[in-house]
C-alpha cells in the first residue's frame, strides 16, 4: 500500500516539477548571457495560451506545442530587443512583460471563448506506446511526452553549457562583453540568441503546463511558476544540474502540500509552500561569493545608440 | 549680432532636455494606440469604450470619490517606490510590505482595546508602518551587509508574504464568519473618521496622501540628508566619495519605503475594507512601479499618476459593464507602460535625434 503512495508521490514530483525545470534551464541561458529574466512568468503564460489555441484550432496537439514555442519567443523577441538591442532596464521589462502576458492571454482568452478558461481541446498527457514495456511502462506511459522532451533537452544543455564553443562564449558574455567583442565575437548576436532560446523554453513549458499537464488554458495558470525557475537558477548558480535539483525540491514542497490539502492533516499547506522560499533566502543569504565578480547585468549599449 | 548670439549660446550651456521631458508624454501615447488597437481588434466600439471608462470614473460626484478612494493607496505604493528609486535601488517588493503593514494595522485595530480613536488610529497606522519596515528589514540587512541581489529576494518575499496572510486569515487570527476568508472586522475607534459621506465615502486617507506627498518633495528638495539621498542614486561612486554614507542611505531608503508601503495597506484596511481580507489587494505594490518611474520621482508627480491610475481602475469595471471590453485591459495597459519605461532609453535617444536633426537645419 505504501509502496504504491510513495510511487504516486514521486510521479507528482515528477509532474510538477517540470515546467519549473524546463524554464529554469531556458532561464539559465539568458542569465548566463548577462540578461536577467523576470519575463519568464509572462512567456509561460503566453505559451500556455498559444498552445491551447494552436491545439484548439487545427485539433493537433502538437501543432500547439510548436504555436506554444513561437509565443513564449515572441515575448522573448520583445525581451531581448529592449535589453539587448536598445539596452533597457532588464528588471522592469521583464515585470512588465509578466503583466502585458498575463493581461493579453486573460484579455483575448474572455474575448474568443467569453470566459477566463478554454474548452478542452486535444491534449498530450500521456505518452501511449510506452505502456507495452514490462514492468515499468505503466508508469513511464502517465507522464506527458514533453517530460521526455525534457530529459533530452537537459542532456543537451549540459553538454552545451559546459562543453561547446557557443557555451563558453556566452558564459564569458555574461561575465565581459567588452572582452569578448574585442576578441572578435558578435556579443549582440549570442545575447539575442540566448534570450531567444530562453522564450522558447519557456513556451515549451508553458505548453506543458496547458496540454501536457491539463487540456484547458486558465487564466494566472502559471501560478508563480515562472519565478520558481528565476529563483532556481539564482539559487542554483546557473549550474544545469543544480537548476534541476532545486526545482525537484520545490516540486516535492509543491507535492506535499497537495497531499497535505487532500488529506486535511492539521498542518497549513500555506505554510508548506512557504519552505522553497524560506529556503531559497536563507541559501540566497548564506551565498558568500554574492559580492564577487558578479554577471555584468547591464546594457551592453551598440555605439549607434549611444548618446 | 552673431557674436553676441554665439557667446548668449554659451552662458545657456545647459540646454532642455527635451528627451526627459517628453518621453512620459511619448510613453502614454504609445499605450493609448495600442491598447485602442486592442479593442478594435475584438470589435469593440473605440469611443463607447473609452466613454463608459470617463462616465465610470467622473459621472457622479460618488464615482469621482470612489477612483480618489481607489488612488491612495496608489499613491503610497508610489511613494514607496520613489523614496527607493531615488537611491538607485529598484523595491518590488512593495506588495508583500503592504501586504504586511495591512497585518499589522488590522492587529492593532482588533486587539488594542479601550482607546478613544484620536489615540487608537495613530497606533493602528504606526503599527501597520512598522510591519512594513520590519519586512523590508531583511532584505535591506541582507543587500548593504552581503550584497545580495535584491531582486529575486524580494520576489520572494512577496509570495512569502501573500501565503502567509492566507494562512493568518485561515488560521490563527480567521474571523467569525468563516464563509469569507477575513479577520472579524477592527474596532469603531480605529476606523478612519470620514471627510464626507453623502453620495460616498471619503476618508481622511486622502488627506494623509497629501500630506506625504508634501513632506517627501520637502525631504527630498529642500534638506541636506535629501540631497544625499538623491547624490547615492545619481552616482553611487560620486556621493562614496563625497564622504557620503552610500549604504546607510540605501538602508535607509529601503525601510521608509517599507513604513510607506505599509502605510497604503494600512489605510486600505483601516478606511475601506475594515477588516483584513485574503488577496484584498490587486496589485496595489505593482502600480505603484510604472508611477513612480514616469514621474522620476517625483511626489506630486507620483500623485498625479496614482489618480490616473485610481480612474483606470474604478473606470474599467463600468466600461466592462457597459461596453463589454473585459477590464483585463488594466492590465494591459500597465504591462504596456512598464515595458516602455523599461525602453525608456531608446525612446530619449530617439527624442534627442528628432530634436538635435530639427536644429541642425534650423543651422543651416
Amino acid at each position: 500500500m505504501s509502496h504504491t503512495i510513495i510511487i504516486a508521490i514521486i510521479i507528482s514530483i515528477l509532474r510538477l516539477s517540470v515546467p519549473v525545470v524546463i524554464t529554469g534551464l531556458g532561464n539559465m541561458f539568458s542569465v548566463r548571457a548577462g540578461i536577467m529574466n523576470l519575463g519568464a512568468e509572462g512567456m509561460m503564460i503566453t505559451g500556455a495560451f498559444c498552445a491551447v489555441l494552436g491545439s484548439y484550432f487545427t485539433g493537433n496537439p502538437w501543432i500547439g506545442v510548436i504555436c506554444g514555442v513561437m509565443g513564449g519567443m515572441v515575448i522573448g523577441l520583445f525581451h531581448s530587443l529592449i535589453c539587448v538591442e536598445f539596452g533597457g532596464m532588464q528588471n522592469i521589462s521583464g515585470l512588465g512583460l509578466n503583466m502585458l502576458a498575463a493581461g493579453l492571454t486573460s484579455f483575448f482568452c474572455r474575448s474568443i471563448y467569453g470566459t477566463g478558461f478554454s474548452p478542452t481541446v486535444a491534449s498530450i498527457q500521456k505518452t501511449g506506446f510506452l505502456a507495452k514495456i514490462p514492468l515499468i511502462g505503466n508508469v513511464l506511459a502517465q507522464f506527458s511526452p514533453i517530460f521526455y522532451v525534457l530529459i533530452l533537452l537537459f542532456l543537451l544543455c549540459c553538454f552545451i553549457v559546459d562543453k561547446t564553443v557557443v557555451g563558453l562564449r556566452m558564459n564569458s558574455v555574461g561575465f565581459n562583453p567588452q572582452m569578448v567583442e574585442t576578441a572578435g565575437i558578435d556579443v549582440w548576436k549570442l545575447k539575442h540568441i540566448s534570450v531567444l532560446v530562453c522564450g522558447s523554453l519557456a513556451g515549451l513549458a508553458g505548453a506543458y503546463l496547458s496540454i501536457g499537464q491539463l487540456n484547458i488554458f486558465m487564466e494566472g495558470m502559471t501560478m508563480g511558476k515562472g519565478m520558481l525557475a528565476v529563483i532556481a537558477v539564482q539559487m542554483g548558480r546557473q549550474q544545469p544540474q543544480r537548476i534541476l535539483i532545486i526545482a525537484l525540491i520545490f516540486g516535492l514542497c509543491d507535492a506535499l502540500q497537495l497531499q497535505l490539502q487532500i488529506n486535511n492533516v492539521g498542518i497549513a499547506p500555506e505554510l508548506i509552500q512557504t519552505i522553497p522560499y524560506i529556503a531559497g533566502i536563507t541559501a540566497l543569504a548564506m551565498d558568500s561569493s554574492a559580492g564577487i565578480a558578479p554577471r555584468m547585468m547591464q546594457p551592453y549599449l551598440k555605439n549607434k545608440y549611444k548618446f | 549680432m552673431t557674436k553676441e548670439l554665439t557667446v548668449k549660446n554659451k552662458i545657456n550651456r545647459e540646454p532642455v532636455n527635451w528627451a526627459k521631458i517628453l518621453s512620459p508624454v511619448f510613453i502614454v501615447l504609445i499605450t493609448m494606440i495600442f491598447t485602442s488597437f486592442l479593442i478594435w481588434t475584438t470589435r469593440g466600439n473605440l469611443l463607447n469604450a473609452y466613454y463608459y471608462m470617463i462616465v465610470g470614473a467622473f459621472g457622479s460626484l460618488s464615482a469621482f470619490i470612489s477612483t480618489l478612494n481607489k488612488a491612495v493607496p496608489i499613491s503610497f505604493a508610489g511613494f514607496a517606490v520613489a523614496v527607493s528609486s531615488k537611491t538607485g535601488i529598484f523595491n518590488i517588493g512593495i506588495e508583500g510590505q503592504l501586504v504586511f503593514g495591512a497585518l499589522g494595522s488590522s492587529l492593532a485595530g482588533l486587539y488594542v482595546t479601550g482607546l478613544p480613536g484620536f489615540m487608537h488610529i495613530p497606533i493602528c497606522i504606526i503599527s501597520g508602518m512598522l510591519f512594513g519596515m520590519l519586512y523590508a528589514l531583511i532584505p535591506a540587512l541582507l543587500y548593504v551587509k552581503k550584497g545580495t541581489g535584491l531582486l529575486v529576494i524580494h520576489i520572494m518575499m512577496n509570495n512569502i508574504a501573500n501565503l502567509l496572510i492566507t494562512y493568518f486569515v485561515v488560521g490563527p487570527f480567521a474571523g467569525d464568519n468563516r464563509m469569507i476568508a477575513s479577520t472579524n472586522p477592527i474596532q469603531d475607534s480605529a476606523k478612519l473618521p470620514y471627510l464626507i459621506t453623502t453620495p460616498n465615502k471619503l476618508t481622511i486617507g486622502i488627506i494623509i496622501s497629501i500630506a506625504v506627498a508634501c513632506i517627501l518633495w520637502h525631504y527630498l528638495n529642500k534638506t541636506t540628508s535629501g540631497y544625499e539621498l538623491r547624490t547615492c542614486g545619481d552616482n553611487s561612486i560620486a556621493a562614496k566619495f563625497a564622504g557620503i554614507k552610500v549604504k546607510r542611505y540605501q538602508a535607509g531608503a529601503l525601510l521608509a519605503s517599507g513604513a510607506l508601503a505599509g502605510l497604503a495597506g494600512s489605510i486600505e484596511v483601516l478606511g475601506t475594507y475594515h477588516r483584513l481580507y485574503d488577496n484584498f489587494s490587486p496589485g496595489y505594490g505593482f502600480d505603484g512601479i510604472p508611477i513612480a518611474m514616469l514621474a522620476s520621482g517625483n511626489p506630486f508627480g507620483v500623485l498625479v499618476g496614482a489618480f490616473l491610475f485610481g480612474v483606470l481602475r474604478v473606470g474599467s469595471i463600468n466600461m466592462q459593464s457597459k461596453a463589454g471590453v473585459s477590464s483585463e485591459i488594466v492590465l494591459v495597459i500597465q504591462g504596456v507602460l512598464i515595458t516602455l519605461i523599461a525602453a525608456q532609453y531608446i525612446i530619449r535617444f530617439a527624442i534627442n535625434k528628432l530634436v538635435y536633426r530639427k536644429k541642425k537645419e534650423e543651422r543651416a
